[in-house]
């Protein structure tokens, strides 16, 4: 079916290629559309918005703010997209943030050192991670339901801490409000925090061998076995790291608000798994990356800012958070589609699966069943 | 090709008859001019290699291609609109079934035909049983009707796939059934039932047109059979007209040896490199053997006798909990270590099924054929892409991978090219040992060739090669030694240069 010809045209195209065939992307690829399509749907609505409220949005006041208030959402966003990467969710993120939020709030509250305070919190968001490691890559319960049951613990543990009510004192004004509050150049300290581990998750992902494996366990676990790659030590390393950033998160967001509130990371859940899978629509079309991550969270905070600025009614930023997050999914599943049909007809009946009585046992040892 | 070969020509009096058919993909012209006729009540075998429009032709006819302007199709007497409609007596069952494997046999044949439903949609659930039982008394197999047709043996999920593509048939005789590649994952002991099952079909008066790569399946069961090649028609043939080298020859469009044997030489002192010791898992049962540098051992096997699970096991895939048994590499050391750690030993697999357990469909070429030798190419973890272009381009050119942009996804090559990628994955470790699982599944036999004497080729140049395939033409094509695995033991050693197919089959089968 085809499958002759091409492989003809292919063979001479090959020789051709062989000689110069790792070809570097141009500009112009990395300016396309179906790369950073996000990018222009992003000045589209600055537009917009600079001629829907021409007093209010086009200043740098307004940018700085869009900038400062987005900050903890893409710090949350950059925890989970390596659980992501993975293949694996991290559903009880938030939580953790709550958590080491109201630890640290409570420790400094207690009279501990802010220093001490801080470093108690992560190492308690790294047994956080701990756990919902063993509980999905050790007792292979799917991470979806794990981490949601994971999530309602430490749910339980926030209250325990909190007694359920928000916690503040005179020592939030103190050193510990510079963690999250500090400014550089008008812009808070969390903006330098999303930049530097945007960075490294960057050079992770696209520049190490580890951040290469990572992405083969998302995408086919099985194969990577086969192929020698740990996928249950990444897997696991990667809900530990998951859980860190986000404990992180949780005592930038707990110095910014200046308490321990124990709500306080639950509405970032939403925003930052938007965020993340709006990314993975961008630059690295289909991979979860720390790029598109922050184009996407940019796009997200600007639109909603745009809209309040503007003075649109209250259930219009929800609406366009659903409806970009949609239009993106859609765009590039219907190009997936369109790029693999025309490939399917291009080959020829292709394998034979190994379906054989002795496949599903293969298959249920050789891989990790997630009830 | 043999000259007194003369095609059959039309009757007049066609069950389906299909004629100036052609497709296009683009420039590409998959199917030119083609036409099929198919008698009632016959079984016709449709045949070609890869790439030869089979499956456009299959696609068409199901309505899934529309065919370029021009292309007449009768069913029965009826003309009708190919590509577009497909007429209620012409029914599929395509490759891979359309099952539910988690649901019943009872219910899957529901979800086609509906359910027997009372008053406010009440499933009526006697009187469905009692027509499931109906639809599958005539095939003769006993199964469990409750059960989720995933834990039905391979060959009865075929049969739940034909009753349920049969089902509702208006009339007796008349009619087509397509069978796309039913037996291309049945080994070969269930393929026996499964004819049992095609005959009865064609013996109720429907026509059978039946799509497949094995040559032998079709002197034994087919009455014609239908030739493509490279999207064009080479001739429908009377298959009692035909033998095997002259079938090969006409798909081919060459002189093919179906007996064709790699020439493998074995030093008959060279060290053994890996000593298996009573390996038991799911299926094995104590299995004892031992490998020499250099050799390509073969394993052979009914469905359930542990051909399968072996080589997971030796790879270090073989799942934890449930293996036992030792191995060592006495030429390394005298250690013995627990088979369970298997992994230690770095015995690459190139698997069976390559798009679910070979390559990573959304990776690109070169990410593809580095994923097991990134540690060489990277330092303090950082990958030099300088480095992997090198590596990739040296396995490329030895293995002859035709790809335009080692940086484009996996998925722009053609099948035969990503087995390749997944083999230089595996060679790129440099590995002493190589294990094979079905290595020319859904290959033709032109292709099939290549890849015996690529396999010949690596063994001469030092590589142990550990092949198990459900494919005796495989083993007896390049194999120098064979162990027949049976119970999940081994049963039977041959030396494979001289063992004959009958004696190897009876082997296999055990009487």
């Amino acid at each position: 079916m085809g499958g002759n010809h091409s492989e003809e045209a292919g063979a001479q195209l090959g020789a051709l290629a062989t000689k110069k065939q790792v070809t570097r992307p141009s500009l112009l690829q990395a300016l396309a559309v179906d790369k950073i399509g996000a990018v222009y749907i992003w000045i589209a609505i600055v537009i917009v918005f600079s001629f829907w409220a021409p007093e209010t949005f086009p200043t740098a006041a307004t940018a700085k703010q869009i900038l400062n208030a987005n900050a903890v959402t893409a710090l949350a966003a950059m925890a989970i997209i390596i659980p992501l990467a993975a293949g694996v969710f991290d559903l009880s993120f938030a939580y953790t943030m709550t958590l080491s939020g109201v630890v640290v709030v409570k420790l400094i509250l207690g009279g501990t050192s802010v220093m001490a305070a801080i470093v108690i919190a992560m190492l308690v968001a790294v047994g956080v991670g701990v756990v919902n490691a063993v509980i999905v890559v050790v007792a292979k319960i799917d991470a979806f339901i794990g981490t949601l049951a994971t999530g309602s613990l430490i749910l339980a543990l926030v209250t325990m801490v909190t007694g359920g009510t928000s916690m503040s004192g005179a020592e939030m004004t103190g050193p510990f409000a510079k963690v999250g509050q500090a400014q550089v150049g008008g812009l808070t300290l969390p903006n330098v925090y999303v930049v530097v581990i945007a960075v490294v998750i960057w050079y992770l992902f696209e520049h190490t061998a580890t951040g290469r494996r990572l992405y083969a366990t998302g995408f086919n676990p099985d194969a990577s076995r086969l192929a020698g790659v740990k996928v249950e030590r990444l897997r696991f390393l990667s809900l530990v790291a998951s859980a860190t950033i986000a404990g992180f998160a949780g005592i930038v967001l707990s110095s910014t608000l200046g308490s321990g509130s124990p709500t306080a990371g639950v509405p970032y859940l939403l925003p930052a798994f938007a965020a993340a899978f709006l990314g993975a629509t961008q630059l690295k079309n289909g991979r979860f990356n720390s790029g598109g991550t922050i184009i996407a969270v940019l796009l997200l905070g600007t639109g909603t800012t745009g809209l309040a600025l503007a003075a649109a009614p209250a259930w219009s930023q929800s609406m366009f958070v659903g409806l970009v997050l949609i239009a993106a999914l859609a765009v590039t599943g219907l190009q997936r589609r369109s790029t693999s049909s025309s490939r399917g007809s291009q080959s020829d009946v292709g394998t034979a699966p190994a379906d054989h009585p002795e496949a599903g046992a293969r298959s249920s040892a050789a891989t990790t069943p997630q009830a | 090709m043999s000259a007194e070969l003369i095609p059959d020509s039309p009757s007049g009096c066609e069950a389906l008859r299909v004629s100036a058919l052609s497709k296009s993909f683009g420039a590409t012209r998959a199917l030119d001019e083609v036409g099929i006729d198919v008698r009632p009540g016959e079984i016709h075998a449709l045949m070609g290699q890869n790439g030869s429009g089979k499956s456009t032709l299959i696609k068409c006819l199901a309505g899934y291609h529309h065919p370029d302007h021009g292309a007449v199709a009768e069913l029965d007497g009826t003309v009708f609109h190919l590509g577009h409609e497909v007429p209620d007596r012409l029914r599929f069952v395509h490759q891979d079934l359309g099952l539910v494997h988690e649901l019943s046999a009872q219910d899957n044949l529901a979800l086609r035909g509906g359910f027997a439903t009372a008053f406010g949609g009440r499933v009526r659930w006697r009187e469905q049983e009692a027509q499931t039982r109906q639809m599958l008394k005539r095939f003769d197999v006993d199964i469990d009707i409750h059960q989720p047709v995933g834990g039905l043996s391979p060959v009865e999920r075929t049969v739940v796939a034909i009753a349920g593509a049969l089902q509702g048939w208006s009339g007796d005789a008349g009619g087509v059934l397509v069978l796309d590649e039913p037996t291309a994952v049945l080994p070969h002991d269930e393929v026996e039932r499964l004819f049992a099952v095609v005959r009865e079909v064609r013996r109720a008066g429907t026509a059978v047109l039946y799509v497949s790569h094995r040559m032998d399946e079709i002197f034994e069961l087919a009455d014609r059979v239908t030739i493509l090649r490279g999207g064009r028609l080479v001739g429908t043939y009377d298959i009692s007209a035909l033998t095997s080298g002259s079938l090969a020859s006409l798909m081919s469009g060459e002189d093919v040896d179906p007996d064709y044997r790699a020439s493998v030489d074995v030093e008959a002192e060279s060290p053994v490199v890996l000593e298996v010791r009573n390996v038991s898992g799911r299926w094995l049962r104590g299995v004892d053997l031992q490998v020499r540098k250099g050799e390509i051992l073969g394993i052979a096997g009914l469905s359930g006798a542990g051909t399968l699970e072996l080589p997971y096991v030796l790879s270090g895939h073989g799942g934890r909990s449930i293996v036992t048994g030792d191995l060592r590499q006495p030429h390394k050391s005298v250690q013995w270590i627990p088979a369970r750690d298997a992994t230690k030993l770095d015995i690459p697999l190139v698997p069976a099924d390559r798009q679910s357990e070979g390559v990573i469909a959304e990776f690109s070429v070169a990410e593809n054929l580095t994923l097991s030798v990134l540690d060489r190419l990277s330092r303090l973890g950082t990958i030099s892409k300088k480095q992997e272009a090198h590596v990739v381009r040296g396995w490329s050119d030895r293995l002859k991978i035709k790809s335009e942009n080692f940086r484009s996804p996996i998925s722009t090559l053609s099948g035969g090219n990503q087995q390749k990628v997944v083999l230089a994955r595996c060679l790129a470790a440099e590995p002493e040992i190589l294990i094979l699982c079905e290595p020319t599944a859904g290959v033709d036999i032109g292709t099939r060739v290549a890849i015996y004497q690529r396999i010949a080729q690596l063994a001469s140049d030092g590589l142990t090669v550990i092949v198990s395939s459900s494919d005796e033409g495989d083993l007896l094509a390049m194999c120098t030694r064979i162990l027949v695995l049976r119970g999940g033991v081994v049963a039977a050693e041959m030396d494979g240069r001289e063992v004959t197919k009958p004696v190897l089959v009876r082997a296999i089968e055990g009487d």
